[in-house]
């Protein structure tokens, strides 16, 4: 540390001492207090602050006996000393020494040893029908046995400990005698012990006291600024005092938007400015438009009961609107008016009304096309679901990006133009390859590969054109281009993330912590 | 989307020339094709077809006629789908049809290939033909079964019958002992695996020779005597079993085209049905059965955006396999292949013969893509759509932006989470009766049973697991919630609702109560809170949140029945809005 830094980062308390005391002073917490006034944690905590800036040094470490009253001695001072109470049940004459500890209410270990000391010295004894008896004067006994303990007890009671140096020699023996280290239960006063250091200014000291004085420092400048020193004007006369700006501040927890959220949100934005409307739809959706509207055969291997999630109850829509019900069966049946041949099998109604869990937002497009305008532009970012495992890449319920464009002049190469668009704009591609795909609903399909400055290359989407046996049965006559964009794992790579079960994340903290990388 | 293994050496000869990686990767996009992996150690290229109606490439053989046909604009010329044309001879091997079947699995088509020996390679890319076209576009050999057979120790015609299950027995493939046909579908792996097709039936299919020796049960397994085909045999019978007619013919061409790629003379057979068929009574497989398409090509330049004159378009077509020809449509006869056009021609016409080996042309729309196929998409250049449009958010989504930009103010953490949950957590621990719950009819495990009827027990999955997070806790999702609604066509009901949640040692409802009247205000909202009695919260320290004498949510202390469940510690207050009744 420069002295600079050690400058700016000096506390009230430290300059006030630096300034207060002479570089040959002896350091210690008491004499900090007596010439400085400062209260005992005050003193040692500066001390503590100036050690470890290297402005004071230890240079003499002692240890320091102190002693403090127990609980057991606070009773003692209540009740009276076992001795006393042995003293106090003789008064009425002898005892016998089975009922010792029964009339002084004693323990039997405590009555024990209290008569053995006091027996020991000559001043009680047994007769030989076994009582207790006394050898000399009850004053004589309790001067020798009793008082002492009292005052002692009485003087410890009146503060919180007392070091041993203020006691005389034979106070400090008895002390000694009952006490106990960390204090006992069976002790009437505890041994506290601690170290006295005593501390010397290092020569670096002198340099920092001469700064101090140089800029006029003196350890009495503003602290906190309150409004009192504001209207008083006190400020006026005073300094303020430097704090330490680069101490590590505390941990706020802010209100936050869900960072996973924030980026849907900005995909959103960014459709929007693309001229997109949005679209949604309920999370319950029939067969009809869930995969018949989009012409994928009913026997189509996507449309297994172990690929989509049926709903329990009930199992069925009441009814699918007209005339798109009549239009599309036609289409799966025979092409309708379309000029396609079909796919040339009897089309179930009652299967095309089964209720399925979203498995594609591709079945909201297709709902948008009955009330679209033409030219329009449609999105949405849809939660759809899947039956599928667990794991770091899947989900059974996930967000899914698609959209149409309806306009009379729409084709294959404005398809490659948006997509374009979408690589650039929405995901920050630096280059793009086209490949052509296979979806049942769209011809020509294609599949757009981007090369993302993170995540090299990968496949960002598939769009198409929507076949006439999509559009016709619902009432456009247009083409229309369909797209979907997967997002996913920009959105893992936005949020520095590697399993899209975190996405989603229960963990408070995690969420707390998630952010942009 | 089908992965097959190819051969590279089969494939590369099929095709005449080697390529690199890079130029494989390239080539590949004529049939949109993905190179997976290379396994040098086998020479076998793992390759993944996207287009599931195109069974023709999946296999060595058929992947390497797409390619060799898209960069020299010739394909093979089948001259036995001529076979059915009346001037040649009936074929002499013949199949005969048992009426029975026709409710059972109606159909067969079958062929003999003869004239080279079968090798390993070969031997190994015939069953992968046979597989993907019976596992998957046979769905399983329940729409296609496939069986191959030493033609010559086979007495014609064969028999394709009804046979009773219990009283017909045969040594199937694989085994050593001879077992009636219910047994087979008992005890033999491939019975049990494929017996489910047939178990249904009273009579199950029975292919015999005129000597009443077996060849099979299809769709299950071959006999072990005729039907077990080793390298080195010269001479194979082939025949396909289904219950779609198309479908079955297509596979029957697929593997006919296959095996004259590699060099067998293909002799057709005929099959002779006791019913009608959309053919005839007698079909002569491989049968030719495809319609033309014909399409404008003016659509065309309008559908690809691009100008492309009639003489490309001939050639883009030509380099996919197909015959086309300009005028006004006119089928072929039904049965051979190639394409005759009469009636006065228009320039604008032309008229698409599909290729024998395929059957996914529906609408001029697939004829159009054939097109961009074969001049490749990347000669076509992307253009910016130009038409303006306004765009915007729904309603509903501006709504909800609003109410949360509020409660990130208001210094609640926002959260996200998946809608599907289990019972346990949805109805049990929140101590609800689950009569509105929307449930999943085929749950995969018991963590996805149902949809979320609210967002609470997805706010208490979050504190129950999160005490060791910095307190307190303000959290709140903004999402959707499904709930039966016998009022609605679909019998339940979508909404966004949004769910705040205070966890703290101080929690209480006069605090949360404080963020709603914050939250109410910003969204210019008045509302009034009336007692609440519901067993989420706690009697007397919960309301109804009524707008215009609407209920629109709840709020107040969670019960410490609902925190015991969900071994939560500290006190939680919460509120549930529908944040779709607040915007009406």
């Amino acid at each position: 540390m420069n002295n600079n830094t050690i400058l700016e980062g000096l506390h009230p308390l430290e300059i006030k001492l630096l300034l207060g005391l002479p570089q040959e002073e002896s350091l210690t917490a008491a004499a900090i207090e007596a010439k400085l006034g400062y209260n005992t944690s005050q003193a040692n905590q500066v001390l503590s602050w100036l050690a470890q800036k290297g402005l004071v040094r230890e240079a003499a470490r002692r240890t320091i006996v102190s002693y403090a009253l127990t609980d057991l001695g606070k009773d003692y001072l209540e009740k009276g000393t076992p001795e006393e109470l042995i003293l106090n049940s003789l008064k009425n004459g002898p005892i016998y020494v089975s009922e010792l500890a029964q009339k002084t209410g004693l323990e039997q270990k405590d009555a024990g040893s209290s008569f053995g000391q006091m027996s020991k010295k000559g001043f009680l004894y047994v007769t030989e029908d076994k009582h207790i008896s006394t050898k000399a004067a009850d004053e004589e006994i309790r001067a020798i046995f009793v008082t002492p303990k009292k005052v002692l007890l009485q003087r410890l009671s009146s503060s919180e400990s007392i070091p041993e140096d203020e006691l005389d020699n034979d106070a400090r023996a008895l002390a000694s005698e009952l006490g106990a280290k960390r204090g006992s239960a069976r002790s009437p006063i505890k041994i506290l012990e601690r170290e006295a250091v005593t501390f010397a200014f290092a020569p670096e000291a002198a340099e920092i006291r001469s700064a101090l004085q140089a800029r006029g420092v003196t350890g009495d400048e503003i602290g906190a600024l309150t409004p009192e020193i504001l209207s008083s004007g006190e400020w006026k006369n005073r300094g303020f005092r430097s704090f330490n700006v680069g101490a590590p501040p505390a941990r706020v927890i802010p209100g936050r938007k869900n960072a996973y959220v924030e980026f849907l949100d900005k995909l959103k934005d960014k459709l929007v400015s693309l001229g997109f409307e949005e679209f949604d739809g309920p999370m319950v959706e029939s067969d009809f438009w869930n995969c018949d509207a989009l012409f994928m055969p009913q026997s189509h291997p996507a449309r297994d009961i172990h690929d989509v999630y049926y709903v329990k109850n009930p199992t069925h829509a009441r009814k699918i609107a007209e005339p798109f019900l009549s239009r599309v069966a036609a289409a799966h049946e025979n092409g309708w008016e379309t000029g396609s041949l079909g796919w040339r099998y009897p089309f179930d109604r009652d299967f095309t009304r089964r209720l399925v869990l979203r498995s594609q937002g591709t079945g909201i497009s297709a709902q948008t096309l009955t009330r679209a305008r033409i030219p329009g532009k449609y999105f949405g970012v849809v939660r759809c679901f899947r039956y599928d495992k667990i794991d770091a890449t899947h989900l059974a319920d996930f967000y899914q990006t698609e959209g149409i464009i309806l306009g009379e002049g729409v084709n294959l190469r404005t398809l490659l133009g948006l997509l374009k668009m979408f690589a650039t704009e929405v995901a920050g591609a630096t280059e793009v390859k086209f490949v052509p795909a296979y979806f049942p609903y769209t011809e020509p399909s294609v599949e757009v590969h981007i090369k993302h400055p993170q995540l090299g290359w990968f496949e960002l989407g598939g769009s198409g054109i929507f076949r006439p046996e999509v559009t016709e049965p619902l009432g456009v006559t247009v083409p229309v281009l369909a797209w979907g964009l997967g997002i996913d794992r920009m959105a893992l790579m936005a949020l520095g993330l590697n399993d899209l079960r975190h996405l989603f994340s229960n963990d408070l903290e995690e969420v707390r912590l998630m952010r942009r990388s | 989307m089908p992965k097959i293994e190819v051969n590279r050496d089969i494939f590369f000869k099929q095709i005449g020339k080697k390529f690199t990686k890079d130029k494989l990767v390239e080539v590949l996009e004529c049939a949109k094709g993905e190179l997976d992996e290379v396994d040098e150690e086998h020479g076998v290229l793992k390759i993944e077809l996207n287009d599931t109606n195109r069974p023709d490439l999946w296999s060595s053989v058929g992947l390497a006629r797409a390619v060799r046909t898209w960069l020299t604009g010739e394909r093979p010329a089948y001259k036995f789908f001529a076979a059915g044309k009346g001037k040649k001879a009936t074929p002499k091997k013949r199949i005969i049809v048992d009426e029975k079947l026709k409710s059972i699995r109606s159909y067969i088509a079958a062929f003999v290939a003869s004239g080279v020996k079968v090798d390993e390679a070969g031997l190994i890319d015939l069953i992968q033909t046979q597989e993907k076209l019976c596992g998957n576009y046979g769905r399983k050999r329940k729409s296609i079964a496939m069986g191959v057979y030493r033609s010559d120790i086979i007495a014609y015609p064969v028999n394709y019958t009804a046979a009773d299950p219990d009283k017909t027995r045969f040594t199937p493939l694989g085994l050593e002992e001879e077992m009636s046909l219910r047994e087979i579908l008992a005890r033999h792996p491939k019975g049990v695996e494929f017996g489910p097709i047939i178990s249904g039936f009273k009579r199950f299919p029975y292919l015999k020779d005129a000597h009443g020796e077996c060849l099979s049960l299809p769709p299950v397994i071959n006999s072990a005597k005729l039907g077990a085909v080793e390298v080195g045999d010269a001479s194979l019978f082939i025949e396909l079993t289904g219950t779609d007619l198309n479908t079955l013919l297509l596979a029957c061409s697929v593997v006919a085209c296959n095996m004259a790629d590699s060099g067998y003379e293909i002799e057709p057979v005929s099959v002779e049905y006791p019913f009608e068929t959309p053919y005839g009574q007698t079909i002569v497989t491989p049968f030719y059965f495809q319609k033309p398409v014909s399409f404008r090509l003016s659509e065309a330049v309008r559908l690809l955006g691009d100008k492309i004159a009639a003489s490309e378009a001939l050639a883009c077509l030509k380099r996919m396999g197909n015959s086309v020809k300009r005028g006004s449509a006119k089928p072929a006869p039904s049965g051979a292949e190639g394409l005759t056009t009469g009636g006065a021609k228009s320039a604008d016409v032309f008229v698409l013969q599909p290729p024998p080996f395929r059957n996914d042309f529906m609408h001029p729309v697939d004829a159009i893509e054939e097109i961009m196929m074969g001049r490749g998409l990347g000669s076509f250049s992307p253009i910016q759509p130009e038409a303006f449009t306004v765009g915007r958010l729904s309603p509903r989504e501006e709504f909800t932006r609003r109410a949360r930009e509020i409660m990130v103010g208001l210094g609640y953490q926002e959260m996200i989470y998946n809608y599907l949950g289990a019972k346990a957590d949805i109805v049990g621990k929140m101590k609800g009766d689950g009569t509105d719950l929307l449930e999943i009819a085929n749950p995969m495990t018991e963590n996805y049973e149902a949809v979320r009827n609210s967002i609470l027990p997805n706010l208490l999955a979050t504190e129950a697991g999160s005490a060791n997070a910095v307190y307190p806790h303000r959290f709140f999702e903004a999402g959707r919630i499904a709930r039966l609604d016998p009022s609605e066509n679909y019998g339940s009901t979508t909404r966004v609702f949004l769910s705040l949640f205070v966890a703290d040692r101080a929690a209480d409802f006069n605090a949360v109560s404080a963020d709603l009247s914050g939250l109410m205000y910003y969204l210019s909202r008045e509302y009034v809170l009336e007692p609440l009695d519901d067993p989420r919260f706690i009697k007397g320290r919960s309301a109804r949140i009524m707008v215009e004498k609407e209920c629109v949510g709840v709020m107040g202390e969670v019960h410490p029945q609902v925190l015991e469940a969900w071994g939560v510690q500290t006190p939680c207050v919460a509120a549930e809005i529908d944040l779709d009744l607040l915007r009406a």
